[in-house]
């Protein structure tokens, strides 16, 4: 999993019918310092967990899946925790 | 997998609950000299590491489903191996 600041949102009407109503947050990968270190991306955020400015945590590659509570989605990056503290 | 230093702890309350009660840290992939090289991960413990240590991390995909025997697991990067030495010759 990485480190992320939630900074937009994306609104699809026409997509995939695994994502209707599910939130797509464009997320900032950055360094537990919060320096940006990768090219930003879209994650979905099947939990409703983060708005923008949030710190989270998204798991990348096939395990992204296993986010939505139908175990299947055709994503690759999903947020999986809003993040509190790191210390 | 791959060879890193436990850096930081990750906090959280609102989350998916295949995290739930889980340790999970922020680990600094490093060479085996110990030089951190490349970014950053996070990685769910299980084995019981603390920050400071060097540790092996990794994962293949659903590999946590089987290691926590729960049925979702959004989990890529496992915490696995608590290294005590490491011996390797430079090329």
């Amino acid at each position: 999993m990485k480190l992320g600041i939630v900074i937009g949102n994306v609104w699809a009407s026409k997509k995939t019918p695994e994502l209707i109503g599910c939130r797509l947050s464009i997320v900032q990968p950055v360094s537990s310092d919060l320096k940006e270190n990768d090219l930003p991306l879209v994650a979905a955020d099947p939990l409703n967990l983060a708005t923008g400015g949030d710190i989270v945590v998204y798991v990348t590659s096939t395990d992204a899946t296993q986010a939505f509570d139908s175990g299947f989605a055709p994503v690759n990056a999903a947020i999986v925790e809003l993040v509190e503290e790191i210390s | 997998m791959f060879l890193a230093r436990v850096e930081k702890r990750i906090v959280s309350a609102a989350k998916h609950k295949a995290y739930d009660g889980k340790t999970v840290y922020v680990v600094q992939p490093v060479n085996p000299d110990g030089k951190p090289h490349g970014k950053e991960w996070v990685a769910v413990d299980y084995v019981g590491a603390n920050i400071g240590d060097i540790v092996v991390c990794g994962g293949a995909p659903g590999v946590a489903r089987d290691v926590f025997h729960i049925e979702l697991a959004p989990i890529r990067t496992l915490i696995m191996a608590i290294v005590d030495k490491i011996e390797y010759t430079d090329r």
